[in-house]
């Protein structure tokens, strides 16, 4: 082959060959192969699908052979023409011909060997949510998204394929190839892709942090070529918040109050006359519908693409506006988004710079939702709010503020977050085959938070707020990220090359201050007489700084034959500042293989299967997520740890160290299989996996407490986490209409297999039940007492075990008494339940009629326990509540022996003691649901129409969001979880006291010219 | 790429840290931060007949322990035993360390030792009063020897406790010799009086009782200037002499707006301004206070009258309790009358009036005493709370003496006649020396009386072994109550005590997983 002008032998004079490879759109094909038939001589061609080839002149007369996956191969003979223009068409056996992000690059879908989903744009556009998660949910199988309440502009817990962990089980994320993007801040309108890398075949790219899986985010772009063209997309409803709960009556809630007294031995405090005179009285509004009204929602977006032969651009922005569902002043979350996507090609140099601001504000009243709904929830009907003249009630059952003050006049917490992404790509194509990138990028996130509590006086007494606090804050943090890599590709015949090789750099800092003062004055929350600084909740940057780095090396070598077989191997070494030198580089390899069985000669012959591919991959990956500088012992000074002569002294606490910290590690197998049916109208992926993560970075649970100090993270702990995935397209086309259903199912199933060194257990209590980690079992899942019916006489109670030194009467709860000793303690205590959903589902239909469209999107869980506690489940909770609710009022009588809760009783009462005290599964429900999540109806006006007024696309939508559930829980949303990512087992089970579910009814439309 | 070594820039090292002067004395602040918490010195009150809390969760539900249906799974178990460990470790680590620093003056370095040895005294007491024989850390243990250390016996931890109180006396100075801005510290008269307790508790070492409580009564000199603060409320709610008063032996401190305490949020009159009431006075606690004339209401002559409950008592009471029809002094000096009793308060609605319903008093009572009329916001209060004060020594002789056959009315004189003109009796039969009667009672009475709310009611009961006695039955409140039972008095807990085993807790069922060396406490095997 001639080059580097070495001379060659004079017989060989060359040829030029050049020409364009089109798709049967006419669109250019870049990257499709160009090859001599019989020889090693080829090309590919460039991102304009052009070619060029230099051959010997005794070529004529031999094939060239064009090819690109997903489309049917063609032959030319070279002749005289030295331009050989074709058109290659999409083979309809092959379906698997889009292109799917991956790690650092981009895949030819039939060539992806690993678990890769990959989410479009369309299943995002139109839902009317703030937040890309909320879009995603029920969107790929194990994808699982759940949240813990759905105040405005709350977190979204995100994790793939289940619970791996004991700690974060959050994955990461990888925005426009920058990793540790914060998603929550990203405008959904400007999405273009959202790739989830399920497996270590796809995942060990990113190594250290990649056992969570990762969730690579591609951001919309211009198009070279492209006239201008301004689209706007928008929506506008209302969400209405889903209210389950409902008090009894108040005279109805004196009766069973009496009731439950009676049931106690005790004197009933309501006379017939002072029933008699509630009902006449009529019901109050102290209920949380009285705090909770409709709240509009709106979502804008304006952008504008374009692009010559040299360069394009993409100008997005966007408002997203979610208002409070809490009466008083207009709380709610604010969001605008400004991206900017600017491509110029120069020569062989491609530069991508892409600019993303992102101011988001949310403002809400000052106390915790939680509290607010307790306190709506734990007073009767009997109550107001506010009297006649407008003043804020209090009452014997509530405690000295009204919530309906608070919301109104209690103050407010507001934040205020900037965030700037920026980020340069440049990639030169060394030659044909070799191209350089470098990316540098970076997120700079300003937060400042300011919090004002106001004082409100109650009547005739109570007060909320006489603190008077004010605070200020300030969050500062910056991610600046560094990579270099080197892509080479080569085909050579049937053999197909692509080596990947690169190194990466990353830096986090982060820093704040607060500055807190009580005690302001009353109107304008400034200093004044009284005044104090408050010294542990103000704080400067120096003692509020993190600081960590990670660099990396990772590579890729990919290698195909005859397009039909498969191998892939990645690897990443990752060495992390959070761990001592020693301990502090990690290698991450994985390998993965793909068959596509349907090139075989053998199932040619066959038409039912259309196309047929087999994968597998195995690897290992990592996890890092503690907290920076673990592995030194270190000592910190505090402010007012005591008092000598009444002045205040500081103290210095200390932190155990562990040297040894070092990453976590997984093993993931995977293996699974892409289908296609029906001459490609039904396409269906399988996926299993099993995957082992050990020295999960977890505080030891063997340490009794006697030791007498805290443990840094130790890689101790271990677990199995295995399960599958199933999703399936069906296409139905006619000439009048398009409709497609689509299903995603999956599961999985974690066992823990090691905890701490020498411990197999970890139990918690949370107030009336508990958790329980244990061996062998999910990682963690509910614990207490199992019920077994109720006691329903004397004869029942004098044969029944019973915890020891309660008295239970007929309609007490009956616990099983598992070891059979004749009494109930804690070592009858098992297992009642786990908290994480199980035989996730998602279900999306669409269908196109003329001008029409219709899209509906149902998401569920097939299986999930929740416990819940508090006055929302337990009739006159813990003296805190005096309430019963509707739910509640099935409960024992002789008339209802099997009743779903026990028979009333006092607090303090023996049999309150054993039926509510006992955590058992009374707390206990079924969770499962299915959501009808999003529906969309849509008219397109028809082009001939529009395009008079210079309208390319007008579409109009009414939207509706959350519109029915079915679950055997009502009175609570199902879906609301207790826990966050992290899996802490001191989730204060709060979730029925939760903001609620929005359901969302609003227009959309949808204009582009 | 930057460097992979990046060190926090906001702590010290093990390597620099003890050098420092000013860190030992922070590492000395911290250990005595970590001395007791308000939690556990107002709710253990629960624990006794003196309290009843409906809500105790916060405070790992000592209601339950008082109810007698509980398990060695209770998080107060837990919690107690791991709060006394951690001050244990921040000792020892002192101890172990103090040493690298060079630049402190050696008495200064002594008398610190002297201190920390008190305060790992003091919890090493508290967990042998609690659970009995207990694992006992003389110096700081690695994590492997935590999983293996058995409990030493009751006695050798006794032994331990006595023998470093005594060191500890030796080590420090009086609270005479200490700078005032040293008020506060640790002194030698907290290391008798300390020591006097511990072997009060023992209930067989009262010679011993007698000796240390006379170095505080009669040598002065040597040991520390000690009297009777003039004023019983001022003691708990006067901000001065809550700090300053030479009554004060050992007490927890607070600073004003800075170092606080609020659990009075949950005491006070829901009209003063509490939130709710987690923590009641019980009738009974009320009906231990005698009448002016030192006899107890069930005696003959009190001229106690079931119809005027509250009047013609022990002044200490209205010190102490809030009772139906109370006169609140508000914090602006102003008053208000406290309506408890159901269907009495003209203001609508009543919020401390009793109701089975609301967040009222479950027994009809309020506290008053540690009422802070300085506080803050939501009862924000930085008063003191006194851990040992010079009349629990004359209680202590008092009673030492007594059990010694030697109560004379020389000794009365010195102690339970000043105690009663401090708290307001003038009455001379209420101030002179019996001529009969059982005195035993009446010391336990008077130490009870004067002795409310301040956490030491349930360690009495535990060593007078009465509360098989006094915790089985209801706990009741004011009369209020269905005339039918218990002769209309309210009954707010039941209440149950197995002498067999709940004179001890049992160890946390979890320690006992973790460290296969300790056993468990009679009958509570699970």
């Amino acid at each position: 082959l001639p080059s580097n002008g070495i001379p060659v032998s004079f017989a060989q004079v060359n040829i030029e060959l050049t020409g364009q490879v089109l798709d049967d759109q006419q669109k250019p094909l870049p990257g499709a192969t160009v090859s001599v038939v019989g020889t090693t001589q080829g090309t590919t061609t460039d991102e304009n699908g052009k070619y060029r080839l230099s051959l010997p002149d005794d070529y004529v007369g031999r094939s060239l052979a064009f090819s690109y996956i997903g489309f049917t191969s063609q032959t030319v003979v070279i002749g005289q023409e030295r331009t050989v223009n074709v058109t290659l068409k999409t083979d309809n056996s092959r379906s698997l011909n889009e292109v799917v992000v991956v790690g650092y690059g981009q895949q030819n879908k039939l060539s992806v060997t690993g678990a890769v989903d990959q989410i479009k744009a369309q299943s995002i556009e139109g839902k009317p949510v703030t937040n890309v998660l909320q879009a995603l949910q029920g969107e790929s199988p194990n994808l699982i998204i759940q949240q813990t309440n759905f105040t405005p502009g709350s977190g979204v817990n995100i994790n793939i394929r289940g619970l791996g962990t004991l700690g974060d089980n959050t994955p990461l994320i990888v925005i426009d190839g920058i990793i540790g993007g914060d998603i929550n801040l990203l405008n959904p309108n400007d999405i273009a892709s959202v790739s989830v890398l399920k497996d270590a075949g796809s995942a060990a790219i990113y190594g250290s942090r990649s056992a969570n899986g990762v969730l690579l985010i591609t951001t919309k772009g211009g198009k070279l070529n492209q006239k201008a063209t301004v689209t706007y997309n928008g929506s506008y409803g209302m969400q209405s918040p889903y209210v389950g709960l409902k008090k009894v009556s108040a005279w109805d809630n004196a009766y069973y109050k009496n009731l439950s007294l009676i049931n106690s031995g005790l004197p009933p405090i309501y006379t017939p006359d002072d029933i008699q005179a509630l009902r006449a009285q009529g019901n109050g509004d102290w209920e949380r519908q009285s705090i909770l009204q409709n709240a509009p929602q709106q979502l804008h977006n304006v952008s504008i693409t374009g692009g010559g032969a040299t360069s394009s651009y993409l100008i997005s922005a966007g408002l997203q506006d979610q208002r409070s569902n809490f009466i008083g002043p207009s709380y709610g979350y604010k969001k605008y988004n400004l991206r900017l996507n600017q491509l110029s090609v120069i020569g062989k140099l491609r530069v991508n710079t892409i600019l993303n601001y992102v101011k988001s504000q949310n403002k809400s009243h000052s106390n915790a939702d939680w509290v607010i709904f307790a306190d709506a929830d734990r007073v009767p009907l009997n109550y107001s709010f506010q009297d006649a003249a407008g003043n804020y009630l209090t009452n014997p059952v509530a405690s000295q503020y009204n919530v309906k003050s608070v919301l109104e006049q209690g103050g407010y917490y507001q934040s205020d977050n900037d965030q700037f992404f920026a980020n340069l790509n440049a990639a030169l194509s060394i030659t044909n085959d070799l191209k350089l990138t470098g990316i540098f990028g970076g997120t700079l996130n300003a937060n400042n938070a300011f919090f004002r509590r106001l004082q409100v006086n109650n009547y005739p007494t109570g007060v909320y707020g006489n603190d008077r606090t004010v605070y200020d804050n300030s969050f500062k943090n910056s991610l600046l990220n560094s990579q270099v890599f080197a892509d080479y590709t080569k085909r050579i015949g049937d053999h197909s090359f692509k080596v990947l090789l690169g190194a990466s750099d990353e830096y986090y800092r982060s820093n704040g201050f607060q500055l807190q003062k009580t005690l302001t004055d009353p109107a304008l929350g400034t200093p004044t007489t009284g005044t104090i600084l408050d010294p542990v909740n103000s704080y400067n940057s120096n003692t509020n700084t993190n600081e960590t780095r990670i660099s990396s090396v990772f590579g890729r070598v990919n290698y195909s034959f005859k397009d039909r077989y498969f191998l892939e191997g990645n690897f990443r070494q990752d060495g992390s500042s959070k761990f001592a030198a020693g301990r502090r580089w990690g290698f991450f390899p994985s390998i993965a293989g793909s068959w596509i069985l349907s090139e075989e000669s053998f199932m040619k012959a066959q038409n039912v299967v259309g196309s047929l591919k087999v994968r597998g991959s195995y690897g290992l990956v990592g996890n890092q997520n503690v907290n920076a500088y673990q592995y030194q012992t270190n000592y910190f000074n505090y402010a007012n740890a005591y008092g000598f002569n009444n002045t205040v002294v500081g103290g210095a606490g200390f932190s155990l160290g562990n040297p040894d910290l070092t990453w976590e590690k997984s093993a993931m197998l995977n293996v699974g299989a892409d289908a296609s049916f029906l001459q490609n109208k039904l396409t269906v992926s399988l996926d299993y996996f099993n995957k082992v993560t050990s020295d999960i970075l977890y505080s030891r649970q063997d340490i009794p407490l006697l030791f007498g100090a805290g443990f840094p993270d130790f890689n101790v702990a271990k677990v199995k986490n295995k399960g599958w995935e199933v999703s399936a397209t069906y296409n139905l086309n006619t000439n009048a209409t398009k409709q497609s259903f689509s299903v995603n199912l999956a599961d999985n199933q974690n066992t823990l297999l090691a905890l701490t060194y020498g411990s197999d257990q970890q139990i918690a209590n949370v107030d009336a039940f508990g958790f329980i980690r244990k061996v062998g079992q999910p990682i963690t899942q509910y614990w207490g007492y199992k019920t077994n019916g109720y006691f329903q006489n004397q004869a029942d109670i004098d044969n029944s075990p019973k915890p020891d030194g309660v008295l239970v009467g007929p309609g007490d709860i009956k616990f099983t008494d598992f070891n059979g000793d004749g009494k109930i303690d804690d070592s009858d205590k098992i297992v009642l339940g786990n908290p994480f959903p199980r035989y996730t589902f998602g279900f999306t239909y669409r269908l196109a009629v003329k001008g029409f469209d219709l899209n509906l999107f149902i998401q569920g869980v097939g299986k999930r326990d929740v416990m819940l506690r508090g006055e929302e489940v337990e009739p006159f909770h813990y003296n805190y509540g005096a309430t019963m609710y509707e739910h509640q009022t099935d409960f024992w009588t002789p008339d209802n022996p099997n009743a779903r809760y026990p028979r009333l009783a006092a607090i303090g009462s023996p049999s309150n003691t054993n039926n509510w005290r006992n955590g058992s599964d009374v707390y206990r429900y079924n969770a499962a649901y299915a959501r009808l999540k999003n529906v969309q109806l849509g008219y397109t006006l028809p082009g001939t129409l529009t395009q008079k007024v210079g309208v390319q696309r007008l579409r109009v939508s009414l939207i509706g969001q959350n519109l029915l559930t079915l679950s055997e829980l009502n009175f609570i949303d199902p879906e609301t979880s207790e826990f966050n990512n992290n899996l802490n087992l001191g989730a204060a089970s709060n979730s029925a006291r939760s903001y609620p579910l929005p359901v969302f009814y609003g227009f959309g439309l949808d204009l582009s010219f | 790429c930057g460097p992979l070594d990046i060190a926090p820039v906001n702590r010290f090292t093990e390597l620099n840290f003890w050098t420092t002067s000013e860190n030992v004395d922070n590492a000395l602040n911290n250990i005595y931060s970590g001395m007791y918490t308000s939690t556990l010195y107002f709710y253990n009150e629960a624990l006794s007949d003196n309290a009843y809390t409906a809500q105790g969760s916060a405070a790992g539900n000592p209601e339950a322990i008082a109810s007698g249906s509980f398990t060695s799974t209770l998080p107060k178990f837990q919690n107690d035993w791991a709060f006394y460990y951690q001050g244990i470790k921040s000792c020892n680590i002192f101890l172990a360390n103090i040493d690298q620093n060079k630049t402190l003056p050696a008495e200064v370095l002594s008398r610190m030792k002297g201190e920390v040895r008190f305060v790992r005294a003091w919890h090493h007491f508290n967990l042998m009063k609690w659970y009995g024989d207990v694992p006992l850390l003389d110096r700081d243990l690695t994590p492997d020897e935590a999983k293996v250390i058995p409990r030493s016996p009751r006695a050798t931890v006794l032994k331990f406790i006595t023998d470093e109180l005594t060191a500890a006396e030796t080590l420090l100075p009086t609270k005479d010799a200490y700078s005032a801005a040293d008020n506060g510290r640790i002194s030698k008269g907290a290391a008798i009086a300390l020591h006097a307790r511990v072997l009060l508790y023992e209930g067989n070492r009262m010679a011993e009782v007698v000796t240390l409580c006379e170095k505080l009564i009669n040598d002065q000199a040597t040991n520390g200037q000690y009297g009777l603060a003039a004023n019983y409320s001022d003691l708990f709610s006067n901000a001065t002499v809550n700090k300053t008063s030479n009554e004060s032996i050992l007490a927890l401190q607070y600073v004003p707006g800075l170092r606080t305490w609020s659990e009075f949020f949950d005491f006070a009159p829901r009209s003063a301004g509490a939130r709710t009431n987690s923590l009641a006075p019980t009738q009974e606690l009320v009906n231990d206070y005698v009448t002016l004339n030192g006899k107890a209401i069930t005696e003959a002559g009190s001229g106690y009258s079931e119809s005027t409950p509250y009047a013609n008592r022990d002044p200490r009471l209205t010190a102490t309790v809030v009772y139906d029809q109370y006169v609140w002094r508000n914090a602006d000096g102003s008053t208000q009358i406290i309506y408890i009793k159901p269907g009495s308060d003209p203001v609508r609605p009543a919020l401390n009036e009793y109701t089975l319903n609301g967040q009222g008093s479950p027994t009809g009572y309020y506290w008053r005493k540690y009422y802070d009329p300085n506080s803050l916001a939501n009862f924000t209060s930085g008063l003191n709370l006194h851990l040992i004060r010079y009349a629990d020594v004359l209680l202590m002789y008092a009673e030492a003496k007594q059990s010694l056959g030697q109560l004379t009315a020389d000794v009365w004189n010195k102690t339970i006649r000043p105690l009663r003109q401090r708290a307001g009796f003038t009455n001379t039969e209420a101030l002179n020396f019996p001529a009969s009667g059982d005195l035993t009672q009446t010391i336990r009475r008077e130490r009870r009386a004067e002795l409310a709310l301040e956490g030491l009611r349930i360690d009495d009961i535990r060593r007078w072994k009465i509360a098989e006695t006094v915790l089985n039955g209801y706990a009741h409140g004011a009369k209020f109550g269905d005339p039918t039972v218990d002769n209309g008095y309210i009954r707010a807990q039941r209440r149950q005590f197995d002498p067999a085993k709940n004179y001890l807790w049992p160890l946390p069922a979890s320690e006992l997983n973790l460290n296969k060396a300790l056993t468990q406490n009679p009958g509570y095997q699970l």
